[in-house]
């Protein structure tokens, strides 16, 4: 690590010359497993889960083919850390702490991020404890089995989303909260707990043994949901902020290379830097045209207040979309459209929910869980919705329904 | 710094790890469950990896059918960075979808199986081993209790019964005579205290036994789903005797129809069906592919429905007691997954090979009868064994 402290300091002061501030960062030297590791599970010393092993073998398996890897992995906690690959050069290494004092400004300045939780490092680890606690007492296939129908709804969250009214028809939100209010009748039966102690209570061992047999299961769902919707808020805002995120270390990264390197070497990383995944070139590109456009004070403005919607919105033209190759295309008709305001739709459409189809929750009695697809003009994948639909009857009781593709599914019973 | 990182490493719990082998777990359930769906793919082998059609490996999230238009960027936005690929699949051209490269993060990204060709042809082994109640082996020597330094002593091993010396061939044939003559049934019931044989020769004579290995494979008739599954189940348990006897398997691949050319693993695992039959190419081919190949043991395994042009009777007659001269092992599997009475060029050798002893014929109809052909395959070794100077000793 010593070889790189005097770059490291260099590029800080850089970095805070140009105005951008951050929390104390600590780079870690490591390997190509470690960095496979935390990048797959998100954070280190998360609950471990086969869907993380999946892209954990993927990553390894890119890493080790790759000599050159930049995957640049920062985490979003105070002080922050980064891990740097040992098996890197220093050349490449530098590009890396470079991107990554981009990260952290971002981490540290932007609007949405500031209500993001820089302590879910320690959270997930808790939770991870609470999660091999529950499998111990419950067994390990039921845990897993709640899990893999958690994660299924998980991908409904929005951070973002401050309205009751709004969150109510994301399914997470619902299934949360119906869970909590039989809980919660149940904890006033067994405990006599007013509603103001009822609001401050933890679920704690103690209290969980307190409760009648036949309230486990309901503890258990009702404390697992609530810890999957965290992790899941955190990852959230992550992919919200993908573009601008990627995009602002990226155009950090170059603001600061172009001083420190030669203009060969600054040469060869430009080249590097266009070529990378679509995230960061268009970010890149969104705050090079911000620069250009209307001077550095209002790139930081932008980085500061905007997230990935609104930075498409306000920024990307006719011309940009041009120069990136963007476009939607039509697999029915194998057509492309570079027009403006498809391309921005498709692309605002896919941050709102995340390229997953916009699924609601609709106003019913208590023992139905009805679900509507709301863009009726495009098809859900068919093969998909009975296993989903499974998944959500594990969680809510067989009484589950899906209006998407023009019918309901399951089909209702002949009258 | 070296020494420090070492310690670290020694303590880190390797979630990672854990997390893999939770996945792999699921995934050897899931070829499992899906073998014969994935066997009969066309295009087995993609880059190197098998790639299955069937998401499951994945969240059962909602996904959008296939039909609905996609965010996407042309190679001339960007050079498609690493591992950005997953978006999608290829919708033609060079463009790339972006709809779960835009999420950033694994959760609702498609995760489709795929995996390393080598991985499926061992999880598809352990799959048809157990389907055919074939005998396994288990791991090679260096395990357990039979690694002292007494290892010298023959008699010990046979004694302990050393799973790697376990003279397979041997042992198959008696178990199968057994339960023929116990219970009536043609079955590998291998009972390891009644069966096994052992081989105690000295293993260095086994030490330069290579082997070359012609896979030729007819492409003319329809290659169905079924056609493909029989072949390719065949060679997979193929290569599982295979490697546990030669430290070297040299494999070359043929495919024919009205001519024959020589393909790489991977062509020959993703193979378009084309054209007339001409059997005695396929022989052709492989003889050619013999020349300046010695010190090996030769095999030639072919695959066909039979159905050889009328023309080229004769001639694939000829080639055929050609090919019998040259290899060790001409293995003829008539491929007949309809399960019809054998006719064509497949009734001729199924006679011839009755009288030659470096030839076996194969009705492959179902999973069954690949067993039945491995019997066949495994009696030669049993009685080429019988030619060397190897002893098998009985228990
Ligand atoms: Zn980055």
């Amino acid at each position: 690590m010593q070889e790189y402290q005097k770059v490291i300091a260099r590029l800080e002061r850089l970095a805070r010359d140009r105005g951008l501030s951050f929390d104390p960062v600590f780079f870690r030297l490591t390997d190509s497993d470690e960095i496979a590791e935390v990048a797959s599970m998100g954070l280190p010393n998360r609950f471990v889960h086969w869907l993380w092993g999946g892209a954990y073998k993927e990553l390894s398996i890119q890493q080790a083919k790759e000599v050159f890897s930049i995957l640049e992995l920062v985490l979003n906690t105070s002080p922050s850390y980064a891990f740097l690959r040992h098996t890197n050069t220093y050349l490449q290494n530098v590009l890396v702490i470079a991107h990554v004092y981009g990260h952290v400004d971002f981490f540290r300045n932007n609007h949405w991020y500031r209500k993001s939780n820089k302590n879910m490092l320690n959270e997930a680890e808790l939770h991870a404890r609470i999660i091999r606690a529950y499998e111990a007492k419950y067994g390990r296939e039921k845990v897993e089995e709640l899990l893999n129908q958690m994660l299924t709804v998980a991908t409904s969250v929005n951070a973002f989303e401050r309205n009751p009214a709004e969150r109510h028809k994301r399914l997470i939100y619902y299934l949360e909260e119906k869970f909590w209010e039989s809980l919660r009748r149940r904890l006033q039966e067994a405990l006599g707990l007013t509603d103001a102690e009822l609001d401050q209570l933890a679920l704690t061992e103690d209290v969980m043994d307190r409760l009648p047999a036949d309230a486990a299961e309901l503890v258990l769902k009702t404390h697992l949901l609530r810890m999957i919707r965290e992790e899941a808020e955190y990852f959230d805002i992550i992919q919200r902020t993908h573009i601008i995120n990627e995009g602002w270390a990226t155009f950090v990264e170059a603001e600061l290379l172009r001083e420190i390197l030669s203009t060969r070497e600054w040469a060869t990383i430009s080249v590097q830097l266009s070529n990378r995944p679509a995230p960061y070139t268009i970010g890149y590109t969104l705050f090079k045209h911000i620069r250009d456009a209307r001077g550095f004070d209002e790139v930081l403005r932008v980085r500061r207040d905007y997230d990935d919607i609104r930075l498409v919105d306000a920024v990307l033209t006719e011309e940009m979309v041009q120069r990136l190759d963007l476009f939607v295309y039509d697999p029915k008709e194998k057509s492309k459209s570079y027009d403006l305001h498809q391309v921005k739709d498709m692309l605002i459409a896919q941050k709102l929910y995340k390229g997953e189809p916009h699924i609601e929750v609709e106003p019913g009695d208590g023992g139905e869980l009805v679900l509507r697809h709301h863009e009726e003009d495009k098809k859900l994948d068919p093969k998909r919705i009975e296993r989903f639909l499974r998944a959500v009857r594990g969680l809510w009781g067989p009484n589950v329904r899906l209006w998407a593709n023009g019918k309901c599914y399951p089909q209702p019973p002949a009258a | 710094m070296a020494a420090a990182r070492r310690a670290y490493d020694g303590m880190r719990i390797r979630r990672g790890r854990i997390a893999q082998s939770k996945h792999d777990h699921l995934l050897r359930e899931y070829i499992k469950n899906n073998l014969n769906d994935l066997i009969q793919q066309k295009e087995l082998i993609v880059d190197g990896r098998v790639k299955t059609q069937i998401a499951t490996l994945d969240l059962p999230t909602l996904k959008y059918g296939e039909e609905v238009p996609v965010l996407a960027q042309g190679q001339g936005g960007q050079g498609g960075g690493k591992g950005a690929g997953k978006g999608g699949q290829d919708a033609g051209g060079e463009m790339q979808m972006l709809g779960g490269i835009l999420g950033g993060d694994h959760h609702g990204r498609e995760l489709r199986v795929e995996l390393d060709f080598d991985e499926f042809v061992r999880l598809a082994q352990e799959v048809l081993i157990g389907q055919m109640e074939l005998p396994a082996f288990h791991e090679p020597v260096g395990q357990g209790e039979v690694e002292s330094e007494d290892i010298a002593e023959l008699d010990d091993l046979d004694r302990i019964g050393l799973r790697a010396d376990l003279n397979l061939e041997e042992t198959m044939l008696h178990s199968l005579r057994r339960n023929a003559r116990e219970r009536g049934v043609l079955d590998f019931d291998v009972d390891i205290q009644q069966d096994a044989w052992y081989f105690v020769e000295d293993p260095s004579s086994f030490e330069n036994h290579r082997s070359v290995e012609i896979y030729v494979l007819d492409i003319s008739g329809s290659m169905r789903g079924e056609y493909l599954s029989l072949v390719r189940k065949t060679i997979f348990v193929l290569w599982y005797y295979l490697e546990q006897r030669y430290p070297t398997n040299l494999r070359k691949y043929v495919v024919f129809q009205d001519v024959a050319e020589e393909k790489s693993r991977d062509e020959f695992f993703s193979v378009e069906s084309s054209g007339g039959t001409h059997i005695s190419a396929g022989f052709e081919k492989a003889m050619e592919l013999l020349e300046g190949v010695t010190e090996y043991d030769k095999f030639l395994f072919l695959f066909t429905d039979g159905e050889t042009s009328s023309s080229d009777f004769d001639l694939a007659k000829r080639r055929y007691e050609e090919a019998l001269e040259r290899f060790d092992l001409v293995c003829y599997g008539h491929v007949n997954p309809g399960g019809r009475s054998v006719g064509g060029f497949s009734e001729h050798v199924q006679e011839a090979a009755r009288r030659h002893p470096s030839a076996t014929f194969a009705n492959l109809t179902d999973l069954e009868s690949v067993k039945g052909a491995m019997a066949e395959f495994l009696n030669f070794f049993k009685e080429r064994a019988g030619r060397r100077p190897c002893r098998s000793i009985r228990r």
